[in-house]
């Protein structure tokens, strides 16, 4: 049973690292910041195990955790664990040196802080995740039909300030390629 | 600040020790919470599981540009007499926002519950209610808004015990124990943790008729229903007639929506379907002319008036388009019942 669950947990791990990792360091100041919101979030989701759903489900259902611990971060409530001493070291020595592969330009991110919170959030999940109305609904805990208008007005609003539609010129597609199929209708 | 890398970008970054280490530590503490979910983690989207197409398709931009006025609906006025005279248990479970200056956005019912969502300016406000049975699940499920998972601040909603959590300091979520057979959580966002406190005393519990006459004009009452889907039928018997496959089961159309743009999904939606079943039985049993029959009909949607009208709100109309493309091509569209809520 225990064998089991640690092969379950590996195999998460495995499938969604780099994107819990990069939707961590997408939204933090530090590197260490984002380890550690890595580490919480995949401690939540070893000890939720059983609550994880399957699937296409998975990463946006760790995306709501990760959105979750960030907030308890952004609080002032850092570091509750003392997990991933080493990727901490590791990430903080290894982003400095990083100067391409982001995912959007700058002038976009510029504008981006421009708009509310609410639509900067959906924004966010649909350009730097690459996630569709339906899984930013999931992540967020809220009906397509309210996520649905929302993106829309505020890809407006973004477009408004910046001139052009920002998937246009912006958006380098990062590594989700099953996160961004079309989604059904 | 992070550059914004790309997760292409974080694969790539030298952390393999530290990445292993961490999954073996994660690993080595203790499991707190190994109870098998009885509904999904994100809570509130679960009840969207069973209609999963219609939410997923009837997507909407209701240009509602009609207003509470000064902020005292017809509706809202009677709701809440009704309300503060009557302590005795509740009969009501239809919640409204009774102040000045919120525009309702949109609005959602089914037999699983509703959502009636509101803006002003930035700042949003959401109803919903739900069957009593869920009220644990949900209740557990935002616990973990906080990390610990907590009960949520004690507050009062509609003279009943509520729980409040907070995404954020403008973001709060409350749930109100189950009365007369349903339970409400009330989001706000955009808004302080005053500003929502105070929006949740300006709720009003309404019943059916009070909460449809506090819907904007645009909005499609029960009264008015039969009428609306009779002279969608007619708009679109000009182009297929009849309206559905020699042969159907289909007694009727129905909906309990107040919405145009979803009542036009439910019924034209509905018609959809009817053919596309058609279509594919036909297939199935090699009938070229059934086959043919059937595509010829869905070949008319787009010319279908109230897919037309429901074109600038929302992307439904899209999808019964690409459906006919499909078996205008001659395939049967795969997974066209989910992605249109097909009955049956």
């Amino acid at each position: 049973m225990t064998d089991g669950r640690e092969e379950t947990f590996r195999r998460l791990y495995a499938a969604h690292f780099d994107a819990v990792l990069g939707f961590a360091l997408r939204r933090t100041e530090r590197p260490e910041d984002a380890a550690d919101v890595t580490a919480d979030t995949f401690l939540v989701a070893w000890r939720r195990l059983a609550h994880v759903p399957a699937g296409q489900e998975q990463r946006p259902w760790l995306y709501g955790v990760a959105r979750r611990v960030l907030a308890n971060h952004r609080r002032g409530d850092r570091r509750r664990t003392h997990l991933g001493e080493r990727l901490r070291r590791e990430l903080a020595a290894a982003v400095p040196d990083v100067s391409d592969g982001v995912v959007q330009r700058a002038d976009v991110t510029a504008a981006m802080r421009r708009l509310s919170a609410r639509d900067q959030e959906v924004l966010e999940l649909h350009l730097w995740e690459g996630l569709e109305p339906r899984e930013i609904a999931e992540v967020l805990g809220l009906t397509t039909v309210v996520v649905r208008p929302r993106l829309s007005r505020a890809r407006a609003r973004l477009r408004d300030l910046l001139g052009n539609d920002p998937e246009a010129g912006g958006h380098v597609p990062s590594r989700q390629p099953q996160l961004t199929r079309e989604e059904r209708p | 600040m992070n550059p914004m890398l790309s997760d292409d970008t974080v694969a790539g970054l030298p952390l393999s020790l530290g990445r292993a280490e961490l999954l073996e530590e994660i690993m080595s503490t203790p499991v707190l919470d190994d109870r098998p979910a009885t509904t999904p983690p994100a809570g509130r989207s679960s009840r969207w599981l069973a209609p999963v197409a219609v939410a997923a398709a009837v997507a909407l931009l209701v240009a509602v540009t009609a207003w509470w006025g000064s902020g005292y609906g017809p509706g809202g006025e009677s709701g809440a007499d009704g309300i503060a005279s009557a302590p005795a248990p509740e009969r009501d479970y239809r919640a409204i926002l009774d102040a000045p200056g919120w525009t309702v956005e949109n609005v959602y019912a089914d037999s699983h519950g509703g959502e009636l969502s509101y803006a002003k300016g930035e700042q949003s406000f959401e109803i919903n209610w739900y069957p009593a049975a869920s009220y644990d699940d949900y209740v557990e499920d935002r616990r973990h808004i906080t990390d610990p998972p907590s009960d949520g601040e004690p507050v009062e909603v509609l003279d009943l015990d509520a729980r409040m959590w907070a995404y954020s300091d403008t973001d709060h979520t409350a749930i109100r124990e189950p009365a007369a057979g349903h339970w409400l959580e009330v989001r706000g966002g955009g808004m302080d943790r005053a500003a929502y406190l105070a929006l949740l005393g300006e709720l009003r519990l309404v019943d059916e008729q009070a909460f449809e006459a506090a819907m904007p004009a645009t909005f499609v009452d029960g009264s008015e229903r039969d009428a609306a889907i009779e002279e969608i039928l007619a708009g679109i018997r000009r182009y297929v007639d009849p309206v559905i496959p020699p042969g159907s089961q289909r007694v009727g159309f129905s909906s309990d929506q107040n919405d145009p743009y979803h009542l036009g999904a439910d019924v034209a939606g509905a018609v959809a379907c009817e053919w596309l079943a058609d279509f594919a039985e036909a297939h199935r049993a090699g009938d070229q002319r059934r086959m043919d029959r059937a595509a010829a009909a869905l070949a008319t949607a787009r010319q279908w008036p109230v897919l037309q009208q429901m074109e600038a709100d929302g992307d439904y109309p899209e999808a019964i388009y690409g459906y006919a493309d499909e078996v205008a091509a001659g395939q049967v569209p795969e997974g066209y019942a989910d992605g249109l809520g097909c009955e049956g």
